[in-house]
């Protein structure tokens, strides 16, 4: 049993190297001297992160995916969270019709989606704002939102929400002191993970984009396809650490696994 | 709720006791109304618009002509070249999903074993590239398999090949980094069937004499089936839909259907065609979906037999 153990931890460091791989290597190609993008880098500097300074573009944009993903995550958890409230605890006529279309988002590829959002907006006349680009990505996101919170409503013990109204509290002291405090978990991973999916997505904001409001990662998409200069590494480096942050963070409030556990089921 | 078990019944309750239920409709619907106008406003409508579209035909100057046609999805179908283009698609869908199974399932057998601190290390790892945005994964991948990248440079010191590889624009290069991208729904989806195991039929399988080996085949690896499963049919069906992976590993050289309905829309300005073209992949989407919810009806009957 000693070899196959030692072959699976090999065969296992092999595989967290390979997914690692492509996020170190963007990290030290950003410290390159020299003026394309080089791995290992030859030599160190910070040159790239500084000439980030003169691309104010990069910072609007970061600015402008920032916004989109807070609103996105505001509102689709709130939507999410009271949409799921509906479909744990009522029964209504469609129900699975409509369990089924807030689900569908995920069967659809986001690429026809973006098309098919490009066309309606073009016809009502929504030009690409911050709006429009959290209108589109609210529909991604719901779906998750609304899994996560589901997870959290089940098996949820309502006899303590009864008893809280037999002691005369009213329905939103209940839901805002009891309720919402037990499925908190469920509701902070939906944000979470609204924020996250919403800040990454390049295929439906490809779409939706103007000339002025380009949001981070189509801006680092139609720039590589220009250039190739380690600035893109440098901004790209700056999303990474901002993302271990949230992680960080996520690891702190849940628990990684948890989060992306549920998302699974 | 409450309030109405502890109201004794009495004759005249009737009308108190329907306009209670009237009110509750009322709330459950208040409930869903935000996420549903929003559903029905900015996903059914666009989609059912651009299904009208892709029945249209195309007009150069307008993009959407007047007249209804078959002749979108008909010129797909009988063509070799876009036939090709599925068959493409499919075969990277395949090829990631093997790929990543073969490498994912020791993964999550090895993180089950894990403990404490370790474990959570590990499977952050995992999750990494789930969290980290898929472009800039995507622009550390070229760096890596560019023509004298990293990649072709070990290689070539090693001495396992003459010539650097192409890496990008070929096929090999989108299965790389889609198996990068889709490694954690394999591994979550395995490790999940692999955590739900009861360490008591191990224990009874070792104490009936099997060997660790004979334990992993005979036990553990038929129950995590339905997650082997599961994950496959994730990968396969995501990878047949993604985008940016193949727009950016594989750009114009390899073109899948994804890729081809963005072209059709956003540079040769044809709606009708590209529209026709998602909702092809959309069917080969969801015909996936429905045959592992089939098969996963059956295996199911099968696993509660055990």
């Amino acid at each position: 049993m000693r070899l196959p153990r030692f072959a699976l931890r090999c065969f296992c460091f092999l595989v967290y190297l390979f997914l690692l791989a492509p996020i170190v290597v963007v990290l030290l190609s950003s410290l390159t001297t020299t003026e394309y993008i080089v791995f290992p880098p030859k030599g160190i500097t910070l040159r790239w992160y500084l000439e980030l300074i003169e691309h104010a573009e990069f910072m609007q944009s970061f600015l402008l995916s920032v916004v989109v993903a807070l609103g996105t995550s505001l509102v689709s958890t709130v939507i999410g969270t009271l949409a799921s409230l509906a479909i744990v605890r009522r029964s209504f006529p469609g129900k699975t019709a409509i369990i089924q279309l807030i689900g569908s988002p995920l069967l659809i590829p986001s690429v026809v989606f973006g098309v098919a959002l490009l066309q309606f907006y073009s016809w009502i006349g929504l030009a690409a704002s911050p709006l429009a680009l959290i209108l589109g990505h609210i529909i991604l996101t719901v779906p998750f939102v609304v899994r996560l919170v589901v997870a959290g409503l089940v098996g949820f013990d309502r006899s303590i929400e009864q008893a809280a109204r037999n002691l005369g509290a009213g329905p939103f002291t209940v839901f805002f002191r009891i309720t919402l405090p037990m499925i908190k978990s469920g509701v902070i991973a939906g944000a979470i993970f609204s924020f996250i999916t919403s800040f990454d997505d390049l295929t439906v904001a490809l779409f939706i984009v103007s000339t002025d409001v380009v949001t981070l990662p189509v801006r680092i998409y139609t720039y590589m396809q220009y250039q190739y200069d380690p600035i893109i590494t440098s901004v790209s480096s700056i999303m990474i650490v901002f993302t271990v942050v949230l992680m960080v963070v996520i690891e702190k409030v849940l628990g990684v696994g948890k989060v992306f556990m549920s998302k699974q089921q | 709720m409450q309030a109405e078990r502890i109201t004794y019944p009495k004759p005249d309750v009737a009308p108190e006791k329907k306009k209670k239920a009237a009110k509750k409709h009322a709330e459950t619907w208040l409930l869903l109304f935000p996420a549903l106008v929003i559903f029905v406003f900015f996903f059914l409508l666009p989609l059912f618009f651009l299904f009208i579209t892709s029945l249209k035909t195309f007009d150069a100057s307008r993009g959407i002509g007047d007249q209804w046609t078959l002749e979108n999805y008909v010129k797909f179908l009988s063509d070799p070249f876009y036939l090709g283009v599925i068959w493409r698609t499919i075969k990277i869908g395949l090829v990631t999903t093997l790929i990543a199974l073969v490498i994912s399932y020791p993964v999550a057998f090895h993180i089950s074993q894990a403990k404490g601190t370790v474990k959570n290390l590990l499977t952050l790892i995992v999750l990494s590239p789930l969290l980290i945005s898929m472009v800039i994964r995507c622009y550390g991948w070229v760096i890596l398999l560019a023509n004298n990248g990293v990649v072709n440079q070990a290689l070539l010191s090693l001495r396992w090949i003459e010539q650097p590889l192409t890496f990008l624009y070929t096929e090999l290069g989108v299965v790389i980094g889609m198996v990068h991208v889709l490694f954690p729904y394999m591994v979550l989806s395995i490790m999940g069937s692999l955590e739900r195991i009861d360490p008591s039929l191990i224990r009874a399988a070792q104490n009936l004499g099997a060997s660790p080996l004979r334990t992993f085949f005979a036990v553990v690896l038929p129950l995590t089936l339905p997650g082997v499963f599961a994950g496959s049919v994730m990968v396969f069906s995501l990878s047949v839909s993604s985008f940016v992976t193949p727009a950016i590993l594989g750009g114009t050289q390899v073109k899948v259907m994804s890729y081809l309905t963005y072209e059709q829309v956003a540079v040769l300005l044809n709606w009708p065609y590209g529209a026709a073209i998602g909702f092809l992949l959309i069917l080969i989407a969801t015909c996936t979906i429905i045959l592992y919810s089939r098969i996963l009806a059956s295996s199911e009957k099968g696993v509660a037999i055990q």
